[in-house]
């Protein structure tokens, strides 16, 4: 049995990594939440269980729980701090939210998967 | 002839429509009345509508409630969303049931296999919420619901009444995954109280893999989470004879969508050289959800006669016979036996 004595290292540093937005997990039993804009960021789409249910078709068979992940993209060019005042501003407007997911382009590639 | 009904035929990509057809070909000789509405879906469709699936097929299958599918093959990578699991998401088809039962001819190591797999459609790893947390570092949400878990759960219980099955295991690692795959195992539990005349119980995934390979005969019905659900019904199919073989449903609550499990093999595209039979089974299956269960037993019959008989088989059981000489040997021993 070999003995190895020195372990593989390796990294996957990105060189430019750019916030364009927000995943935010929205708690709610009113049906799908309907956004304003809220400062620089708007609603791209919602979806429940993974599945997008707004904005287009939604079948009347769809399971949907109280859990939606609701995507906002920026519309300029955003810092952390647009983020933290984001986030103030929706809880400010009522909504419970449980997580919230910054979205980042690496090298000008989105790090994040679309809805079904 | 009975009543007429209208499916939809979603023939798919590369040997998929010479599949089809084959299919076709024996399921209207079996004496059923059925109206083909053809769809498109697959690889073929990008150039023609930008999407693996348009529009136009999703409204057809809404109104028919029903489909056939042929294969089709998701490209990797490319940020096409794949055809098979928006399907599953608009409608909702959060049932898949996979059977793998032993088919008489094909020589296998078991006497016997029957189990019929209900596999989650719709949550778990296939939620598609994945997010690039740092650059280095990927995350994937893995989400179980009670709703969605109790649902799958109701409905293998429900499936099993209805067929005369005798035992349902839950598959899980709740051991590890104590909130998701423990959630549910809860819901399963909880289902399983309004069937006591079912036997109930729950097996760790790694374990179930390991007795699967074992002792195959000992399982009935199994009922899993997604991810798990997607790889062990491909463990069953491989235990009773590979995925050519390997029939498949997606059942909603407002449509069901009957598909082979397999790839559409672009290389033997239009050679018809491939074997209809998975896509042929699922038609089978297809014809019981419809009601048609005389049509689907003398498909079965042909089919078994044909296979036993070895002299119109396709290359993968040994034969020489084209796709659609196998499926006219089939229809030819359903009119003998009329």
């Amino acid at each position: 049995m070999p003995t190895f004595t020195e372990t593989a290292k390796a990294t996957k540093k990105k060189k430019d990594i750019k916030l364009v937005g927000v995943d935010m997990y929205i708690i709610t039993d009113k049906g799908i939440p309907k956004f304003d804009d809220i400062g620089p960021f708007k609603c791209e789409f919602i979806s429940n269980r993974g599945t997008k249910v707004w904005p287009g078709f939604v079948s009347p068979d769809l399971l949907q729980v109280n859990w939606y992940r609701c995507r906002f993209m920026a519309t300029k060019d955003v810092q952390d701090a647009d983020v933290n005042t984001f986030l103030d501003a929706l809880s400010k407007k009522g909504w419970w939210w449980s997580a919230a997911q910054k979205l980042w382009n690496y090298d000008g590639e989105a790090g994040f998967s679309k809805a079904y | 002839m009975g009543k007429q009904h209208v499916v939809t035929m979603l023939p798919g990509e590369g040997t998929g429509p010479e599949i089809c057809e084959a299919v076709r070909l024996v399921i209207d000789a079996s004496g059923v009345d059925i109206q083909w509405e053809y769809e498109d879906i697959g690889l073929d469709c990008l150039e023609k509508y930008g999407t693996l699936l348009p529009d136009k097929t999703i409204q057809n299958i809404a109104k028919n409630k029903v489909a056939l599918k042929g294969p089709t093959t998701t490209p990797i990578g490319t940020g096409h969303k794949s055809a098979n699991v928006t399907l599953r998401k608009v409608f909702d088809l959060y049932a898949n049931v996979r059977p793998a039962k032993l088919i008489p001819v094909l020589k296998r190591p078991w006497d016997k296999i029957d189990i019929i797999n209900f596999r989650e459609n719709t949550e778990d790893c296939y939620a598609a919420i994945e997010h690039m947390v740092s650059d280095e570092v990927a995350q994937c949400l893995k989400v179980i619901t009670w709703p969605g878990s109790y649902r799958i759960a109701d409905f293998a219980f429900k499936w099993a009444k209805a067929n005369g099955r005798k035992k349902i295991y839950c598959v899980h690692k709740a051991n590890i995954m104590k909130m998701t795959d423990g959630l549910f195992l809860d819901a399963f539990r909880e289902v399983a109280k309004k069937y006591p005349d079912i036997e109930s119980g729950d097996i760790i995934v790694d374990n179930c893999c390991m007795q699967l390979v074992r002792n195959p005969a000992q399982f009935d019905c199994l009922v899993l989470p997604n991810l798990y659900g997607d790889i062990l019904t491909d463990l069953c199919a491989g235990l009773v004879g590979g995925l050519g073989f390997a029939p498949g449903a997606n059942v909603g609550d407002g449509c069901a969508i009957f598909e082979a499990v397999h790839g559409s093999a672009p290389k033997y595209a239009g050679m018809k050289k491939v074997n209809p039979s998975a896509v042929l089974v699922s038609g089978i299956m297809m014809l019981r959800w419809l009601g048609e269960e005389a049509a689907a037993a003398r498909i079965e019959k042909a089919m078994f006669a044909v296979l036993d008989e070895r002299k119109h088989v396709t290359y993968d059981v040994g034969g020489t016979a084209k796709t659609d000489e196998y499926a006219q040997a089939i229809v030819d021993k359903m009119h003998a036996k009329a």
